[in-house]
């Protein structure tokens, strides 16, 4: 499917997603939060789209907007097709549906964000830290994540 | 073994002719230490397929230079070979392991990350910096990684650090760390001719003096 | 809205009390961090029913080096050094990857001899992974001899590249733009010596260990996982091709040469742990197809086209691309802000995600059978923590 056509396709099924005017180099939506798990549902089972494969997720920390971006990129073994869903999310309390029913993968990918950035995922059978010890402070991979361990080159 | 090297010293301290003896023993005690030592494979990372390359496979083979069977258990190994990076998750267990090995006890740590944190020195939040900070390192192996030719020139550098300084009256001593940097140009056949040599000027018996002797006739 | 974070604790205690009114008493074991069998620092959790496992929880992050976060302020090239220590036996694909996403973005040219030796070493790379998987699964299933082959195949491989790159496991050889060094003089011939030499090993091998009834016997109809659940839990690779589905980067999304060459991708029929390591015994022998019908006409050009001390930046916006490793995807995502660091670096390694499917192929076989699983897998631990 062309990218225009995907667009339009995925707009008759959910509203409220729409193409994302971020420069990106895939076909890309956007869709806000309280939408956001329909649509994922309606992007694996749907005939048309079949989007079988959760190949990537992860987050950005926008600190200066305030946000975290959340990335998941989806690939059909049908098409051949590749599609980017972001999603944002308040930095101060950033909850989203888990979407670990649809693809299995997302459990551990999920939990992976959830130890670098501390996003909660509502709905994860079993949230908890993936590679830090569970009494670590802070969330490392947030750009204002401080600690007395690291060091700066010339320190 | 624990009789001689720990009571013995304290009984005989002071009598006559007990230095003479010591050094003696000290040469004794050194020689089978050097050249019995276990390793306790301790991968994590790139370095342990080097490492997995000098004891175990066809090329290298660690077992000639009298440091043979890897062992998966700290409490039947003499010698910690450190081989990759170590992180704070990591860093109680490897304490752990050390200090389940029987005394004495060696270690050697191989390539840039056990040694200083290699790349993941700045703006990394998990990496130690240093396995020295967590367990005393009696050799550092440079390289990331290392070949497996440096390790084992660590190994013989390691053998004869144990030759020249240990001594039974002063258990737990530890020597000062050395850095085994490979001399440029070194082959596996130089490691090993160096070994030989070493093995030779240690040598207690001539088998072949002993067993002339042997053949003619004391005279009782 | 109330979402529960758990600990480790917890998810042990939690799960053994649901199962106590039970009449067997089901108990759990530690299976490393530092196990033989393991293949590195991996820890899993077993929950076993007498001999038969449960559940298998992994517990990760004891090689966690934060490789992500160092790539936040280390500019392109030096995420390309960063990239050799995570899988550090597809070292050079790694580095592919890194120098696939940055062409693409910043638009960097690369000519066709840069492509063909990409591509020749990448394949040299494969086939010298995939003889450590070998003999690795081999002693691992209780049989010493293809750990001794196998090692001193690859050793050849290493001496080849060595020549070539000067290092002999962490390359950093593809650079964006081109190679660091052109090829010496001698590889083309030592190439084709290998070849000649590892066609008939490879066959030798066959006879002695995939014809063995035992190995067959350990590894045929254990860990089997279908098509639709080796897609829902992402894996990819070699693993995935053994589920049936011929899902192969190289044929998919051709880069490098892979689309001027003839070759098959490998797929297996059961899923199980046979399939996944036949799928590599036969990939060994298409990637010396590959290598064949390259070595011989490398075109002549320049090997490394952008210098290596230029500034090299990328546009704004979201940048991924991927390549195929000897063990699946290995995607590179940059968020760029046009510096010459990225404002996010995210690797989608291979490992990570086809070790989640032991959760699905373990329960309900024996412990035995979770080695020959972990096996096939044929994981390397640092690409998973990064």
């Amino acid at each position: 499917m062309e990218s225009e056509e995907l667009f339009q396709y995925i707009a008759s099924l959910e509203a409220a997603a729409r193409p994302s005017e971020k420069p990106s180099d895939l076909p890309t939506i956007e869709v806000p939060p309280e939408h956001f798990l329909s649509l994922m549902q309606q992007l694996r089972e749907d005939p048309r789209l079949y989007f079988n494969m959760l190949q990537v997720h992860t987050a950005v920390d926008w600190v200066k907007k305030g946000i975290f971006e959340l990335l998941y990129q989806l690939y059909s073994t049908k098409d051949r097709q590749s599609l980017r869903v972001l999603v944002e999310l308040p930095r101060e309390n950033p909850v989203i549906a888990s979407v670990c029913s649809i693809w299995r993968i997302a459990e551990w990918q999920e939990r992976e964000v959830y130890d670098f950035f501390g996003v909660l995922y509502e709905g994860h059978p079993d949230l908890r830290r993936l590679f830090l010890e569970d009494d670590w402070k802070g969330f490392p991979m947030r750009k204002d994540y401080e600690d007395d361990f690291m060091l700066e080159p010339g320190q | 073994m624990g009789l001689i090297t720990e009571k013995l010293p304290k009984m005989m301290a002071g009598m006559p002719g007990s230095d003479i003896i010591f050094t003696r023993m000290d040469a004794v005690i050194n020689w089978a230490r050097a050249n019995s030592l276990w390793p306790l494979t301790f991968g994590t990372s790139c370095c342990a397929i080097e490492m997995m390359m000098a004891p175990g496979a066809s090329r290298h083979d660690l077992a000639r230079f009298g440091a043979e069977v890897a062992r998966p258990s700290p409490r039947q190994a003499d010698m910690l070979i450190l081989a990759g990076t170590i992180v704070k998750r990591m860093a109680p267990r490897l304490r752990t392991l050390y200090e389940q090995m029987p005394e004495p006890r060696y270690v050697i740590a191989t390539g840039a990350c056990t040694i200083s944190g290699g790349p993941f020195i700045y703006h990394s939040y998990s990496t130690v910096r240093g396995a020295d900070t967590i367990i005393p390192v009696d050799v550092y192996v440079p390289g990331c990684p290392p070949r497996p030719e440096g390790l084992l020139y660590g190994l013989l550098t390691l053998q004869k650090m144990i030759r020249s300084g240990e001594t039974v009256r002063e258990p737990g001593i530890r020597h000062k760390p050395v850095t085994s940097e490979t001399p440029e140009g070194i082959t596996i056949e130089d490691i090993k001719s160096e070994m030989l040599a070493l093995l030779e000027k240690d040598a207690v018996v001539d088998v072949r003096k002993a067993a002339e002797q042997m053949e003619r006739p004391t005279g009782i | 809205m109330n979402v529960h974070v758990s600990t480790l604790d917890e998810k042990t205690r939690s799960s053994l009390a649901i199962e106590s009114h039970s009449e067997t008493e089901e108990y759990f074991i530690n299976m490393g961090p530092q196990h033989p069998s393991t293949h590195g620092v991996l820890r899993l959790i077993l929950k076993l029913d007498g001999e038969t496992v449960r559940e298998v929880i992994p517990v990760l992050g004891y090689i966690h080096r934060s490789i992500e976060k160092i790539s936040e302020y280390s500019t392109y090239r030096q995420i390309v050094h960063l990239t050799d220590r995570m899988d550090y036996l597809s070292a050079i694909m790694n580095n592919w990857a890194v120098a696939r996403t940055v062409e693409k973005a910043a638009e960097i040219e690369t000519n066709e001899r840069i492509e063909s030796i990409r591509t020749i070493v990448s394949e040299l790379e494969r086939i010298h992974s995939h003889q450590l998987g070998w003999g690795v699964l081999g002693m691992d299933m209780g049989a010493f001899t293809p750990f001794l082959y196998g090692f001193r195949d690859r050793e050849m491989i290493t001496d080849i590249l060595e020549e070539t790159i000067g290092a002999r496991l962490t390359m950093n050889y593809i650079q964006p733009g081109g190679v660091m060094f052109d090829i010496h003089p001698d590889f083309v011939r030592k190439v084709k010596e290998y070849l000649a030499y590892f066609k008939p090993k490879l066959d030798e091998y066959e006879d002695l260990l995939s014809g063995n009834p035992i190995l067959q016997q350990r590894l045929r109809n254990v860990g089997i996982m279908d098509a639709e659940t080796a897609l829902s839990m992402g894996a990819t690779g070699p693993v995935l091709r053994a589920s049936r589905v011929p899902y192969d980067l190289r044929k998919i999304e051709p880069y490098g040469m892979y689309g001027e060459v003839e070759f098959r991708v490998a797929i297996g029929t059961a899923g199980d742990c046979w399939d996944r390591y036949y799928v590599r015994i036969e990939e060994m022998r298409q990637s010396m197809r590959i290598i064949e019908q390259l070595i011989d006409n490398i075109p002549e050009g320049k090997f490394l086209l952008k210098k290596p001390a230029a500034k090299l930046t990328i546009p704004e916006g979201r940048h991924y691309s991927q390549i195929e490793t000897a063990r699946g995807v290995l995607g590179f995502y940059i968020v760029s802000e046009g510096k010459e660091t990225p404002y996010r670096a995210y690797f989608r390694t291979p490992n990570f995600h086809n070790l989640w499917s032991l959760t699905a192929m373990a329960p309900g076989g024996r412990v035995g059978d979770l080695v020959a699983i972990i096996s096939s897998l044929d994981l390397v631990i640092p690409d998973i923590d990064r």
